[in-house]
């Protein structure tokens, strides 16, 4: 077989499994968060939830408690199901025996597993997208309300053009701009990490329970990485600090996902600009983790025995 | 090909650190363009308590701060419409640790504090005297704590600089700070240093005066400011005028009253307006030289009989906290 | 090589358990080896636990051997291309329940590569084989255990193999159920496609099998054709039809009048209680 036509192979069995993956999760009726997820959205549109602010900030803080909303459920729901679905994913196969009917075709191990981790992504790529659309519908047509009565107060009290104008600008900032669609795809990339972060776990957990549990532990003491680094880092100037606490440093440094980095998704809320080339580079992490933990997945899992 | 599982575990932990230290340097070098990019907060200018209480909430709620915040600030209105000032005041502690860089979220937490819950205290409270003197001046202090650590955060926030600055020049609050004058310098001090030019900040400018004028003994300098500000047109309030006249007449006391007003107000009716209005702000320590001159002469010129005279009114000092909370309620 | 090789080759299998934590290894196969040419259908047979499914599972790749080697058509077992050619039907098999019959059938289909018309034309050739076609479009968490069988069956048999591994293919089945699986293993065998089955159920193997083997505590302690192991060399069976009893009576003097032969016993065949069973219900059902 030339190089070409095995690609192609490789590809286009990835893609059935893949899409199975989909079906499969789909079929087991994940999507019912999407429709929870539009019912508060729209339902925080409907009922002006209470703020406690002077007239002044005038439903500025709406649009940011929709974005808080959106994203935070956005980031529930993808490291959740991203955890979930993998973990769940490849011991049901072998529990269920259909792993024997998979691996006896002329499937190699590893389409297998890119497979499953593509279909599980393939599900939260396709989720967020379809919450994007809508907080992107709803932060717009409030964002217009917002300034209709923002530039109407301005215009009442006489302000001049230029300052209204950067009122507009100033609203506008708060609304559904491209960094905020940088922010989703951000989310997205850290559910890449952390699924394909579970997806090698469950080659060499027992259970799922346990899988799911060191993935989420796993999880938060990344957002405690980018410490550790800059403890081990800033120690090295001072020569007080233990050899065993700079070690430990270091090992957590170097073993966990620094997902700190991805607090830029919070900055974003809070009405700051992600610019691309940044995104761009959080992009390259999140590529670098996955293609390795899928490779090590494999490492782990070409030679197990059912 | 032979490998047993156990040899491939630590292969892979090997791999896995070997990893780790190449993407080590990348991540460093991504953690400190966030932070130049205001994407992340910058780590070594707080105090390590809350740095501490932010790295916690980040480590228990990963990815999901900014949302909880939310929820909190919901809660917290619930406790605002329940008088529950310790509880909106702890809420809020913690919605700042987990939004750290929210300006909403400092400016509404101080904003309860110094305003909502000190009000409470001062009006409806049903404490006693000193109890709820006592309560008031802390309420105040929080609020202003609490905004002082958002620009710890945020430093050149305009929105909670503005709060600062507000904080310190309201004539209801600036006996807590101990004497007035020193509070209405650090309100100048904040106005006057907002950054941007002088066409961009004509309310800070503004707002700098009113702090000045109010210090006893510097009202040349407030005059110089008075000056300059009166230049733009559009920056001719009310308020303005009157301590144009008021500092002019200061500087003065000499000078002719009516050639005085003509060339500050457009019209006479209009002085009399609003140095009636300036006659009646004497509780917000506003400086009165010349005043109740100016009021005679435009009465006199206006035909106001006399038993109608604004002057009537008897200007009244300042609000001293004694005042605010009589010992034999 | 002018002889095309055997379809299955397994040669001085070993293969070793880790228990847990013990060191002492569980020896689960041990120095087994089997050749099955083309067109051969080969029974393993033996009790519960005594290394039949690992000896399968070694040779389709889902478990390295301790020691020894295993081949399809020439190929290595531990390669992935040697399972082109081969279909396998787990023990108990169990399916995605969220796809249909001919979702599954076209799953594993598109994963031997095949597509198009040629993957629609190949499912429905084979839910008409496995006699799915009314089931095809209900999901697979509804078939009953006869049915997955047969829908397992089928999908061993999507990419066209010549060779089919059967693990215990109608364990759990009830008799028509069972019987139908029979007979497409007898279609399979005059389509030429060499049949690796195993199973503790004797008489299903001595049906249909023409080579067998006798594995017991992961050791081969027979193996051979089906005829030569089963026949008692010394007797000779006569079943008449219709026959007087006076001509009972002659045979038996003409037996006893021989030397050397002795009568072992005379009576009436008896039906077989499953043959019973089958006559009667599939009868019903072919009558609705």
């Amino acid at each position: 077989m030339n190089p070409l036509s095995n690609t192609i192979a490789h590809a286009s069995r990835i893609r059935v499994i893949a899409f199975h993956a989909f079906t499969q999760l789909v079929r087991m009726k994940v999507f019912y968060f999407l429709a929870f997820f539009a019912l508060i959205l729209i339902g925080s549109n409907f009922f002006n939830l209470p703020q406690h602010e002077g007239p002044e900030a005038a439903g500025v803080n709406i649009l940011h408690s929709i974005k808080s909303w959106s994203l935070g459920a956005m980031t529930l729901f993808s490291v959740v199901l991203s955890i979930v679905a993998t973990a769940l994913l490849l011991p049901k196969d072998v529990e269920d025996r259909t792993l024997y009917t998979i691996l006896a075709k002329p499937v190699p191990r590893l389409d297998y597993l890119a497979g499953k981790l593509l279909g599980v992504l393939l599900l939260v790529f396709v989720s967020l997208a379809m919450m994007d659309v809508l907080m992107t519908g709803i932060l717009h047509i409030r964002t217009n309300m917002v300034m209709e009565s923002q530039v109407a107060f301005a215009e009442s009290r006489g302000h001049s053009a230029e300052q209204i104008a950067l009122l507009k600008s100033d609203i506008m900032a708060q609304g559904a701009t491209a960094s905020l669609q940088g922010a989703v795809f951000s989310v997205f990339l850290r559910a890449t990490i952390i699924a394909s972060m579970a997806l090698l776990i469950s080659t060499f957990s027992t259970s799922t329970l346990f899988t799911t549990i060191i993935s989420f532990l796993i999880y938060f003491m990344g957002h405690f990485q980018a410490d550790a680094r800059a403890a081990y880092f800033t120690s090295e100037a001072g020569t007080s600090d233990s050899f065993l606490a700079r070690g430990i440093s270091l090992l957590i440094s170097l073993a966990l996902p620094d997902f700190q980095l991805f607090n830029v998704i919070d900055a974003v809320i809070e009405g700051q600009v992600l610019p691309l080339f940044i995104l761009g580079k959080l992009t390259l992490i999140g590529l670098f983790y996955a293609v390795f933990y899928v490779i090590s997945s494999w490492f782990i899992f070409a030679k197990k025995e059912f | 090909m032979q490998l047993t599982q156990g040899k491939r575990y630590a292969i892979l932990g090997l791999a896995i650190l070997g990893m780790g230290a190449v993407r080590l340097p990348f991540e460093r070098g991504l953690t400190n363009e966030l932070t130049d990019a205001n994407l992340m907060p910058p780590k070594l200018e707080m105090g390590t308590s809350e740095r501490i209480g932010q790295t916690f909430s980040a480590v228990s709620l990963g990815g999901l701060r900014t949302l909880v915040a939310t929820f909190l600030n919901l809660r917290a209105y619930g406790y605002f419409t329940e008088q529950k000032w310790a509880d909106v005041g702890e809420t809020f502690d913690i919605i700042v640790d987990l939004a750290p860089r929210t300006a909403y979220y400092w400016d509404t937490g101080a904003w309860h504090q110094a305003y909502n819950a000190s009000a409470y205290y001062l009006h409806e409270s049903e404490l006693a005297p000193l109890r709820r003197e006592l309560n008031w001046r802390a309420s105040v202090l929080r609020g202003e704590e609490f905004l002082k650590r958002g620009l710890r955060n945020m430093p050149e926030n305009p929105q909670l600089r503005q709060a600062l600055g507000v904080l310190y020049s309201d004539p209801n609050k600036v006996e807590a700070f101990g004497e007035p004058e020193v509070a209405y310098a650090k309100s100048y001090d904040i106005f006057i240093a907002a950054p941007g030019g002088a066409e961009a900040n004509g309310m800070s400018r503004r707002f700098a005066l009113y702090s000045l004028a109010r210090i006893p003994g510097r009202e040349g300098e407030a005059l110089a400011l008075v000056e300059e500000i009166i230049k733009t047109p559009k920056s001719r309030t009310a308020t303005v005028l009157n301590l144009l006249y008021t500092l002019r007449y200061f500087a003065d006391p000499e000078q002719s009253v009516g050639e005085l007003i003509d060339a500050i107000y457009p019209d006479r009716e209009t002085a009399y307006e609003l140095l009636s209005r300036q006659w009646g702000r004497s509780r917000d320590h506003f400086p009165m030289h010349g005043v109740a001159r100016g009021i005679s002469l435009l009465e006199l010129q206006l035909g106001v009989p006399s038993e109608r005279s604004i002057l009537k009114q008897k200007s009244l000092p300042p609000l001293r906290v004694d005042e605010m909370f009589p010992k034999g309620r | 090589m002018t002889e095309s090789p055997p379809a299955v080759e397994i040669r001085h299998l070993v293969k070793d358990f880790q228990t847990s934590f013990k060191r002492q290894p569980l020896r689960a196969v041990d120095d087994v080896s089997i050749r099955i040419m083309p067109g051969e259908v080969y029974g393993l047979i033996g009790p519960n636990g005594s290394g039949k499914s690992t000896t399968m599972k070694a040779l389709l790749g889902l478990v390295a051997p301790t020691a020894g080697q295993c081949a399809i058509f020439g190929k290595d077992s531990m390669k992935v291309d040697s399972r082109n050619e081969v279909g396998f039907l787990p023990e108990n098999p169990y399916f995605y329940k969220h796809l249909s019959g001919e979702e599954t059938l076209e799953f594993y289909g598109k994963l031997c590569g095949i597509k198009g018309k040629k993957l629609k034309d190949r499912v429905g050739e084979l839910l008409e084989l496995v006699d799915l076609k009314e089931a095809s479009h209900r999901r697979i968490g509804g078939y009953s255990k006869g049915m997955l069988q047969r829908i397992g069956l089928a999908q061993a048999l999507i990419q066209e193999p010549r060779l089919v591994i059967l693990d215990e293919p109608t364990a759990g089945v009830d008799p028509v159920g069972s019987r139908e699986i029979r007979d497409l293993i007898f279609k399979l065998k005059e389509q030429g496609i060499t049949v690796f089955l195993c199973s503790h159920l004797l008489e299903q193997v001595q049906e249909v099998c023409d080579h067998v083997g006798i594995i017991f505590r992961g050791k081969m302690v027979k193996e051979g054709k089906l005829e030569d192991l089963i026949a008692i060399e010394d007797q000779t069976e006569l079943v008449m039809k219709d026959a007087s009893p006076e001509l009972v009576a002659q045979i038996e003097a003409l037996i006893k009048s021989d030397a050397s032969a002795s009568l072992v016993r005379t009576g009436k065949p008896r039906t077989t209680l499953e043959r019973l069973f089958l006559r009667e219900t599939v009868g019903r059902n072919d009558a609705k």
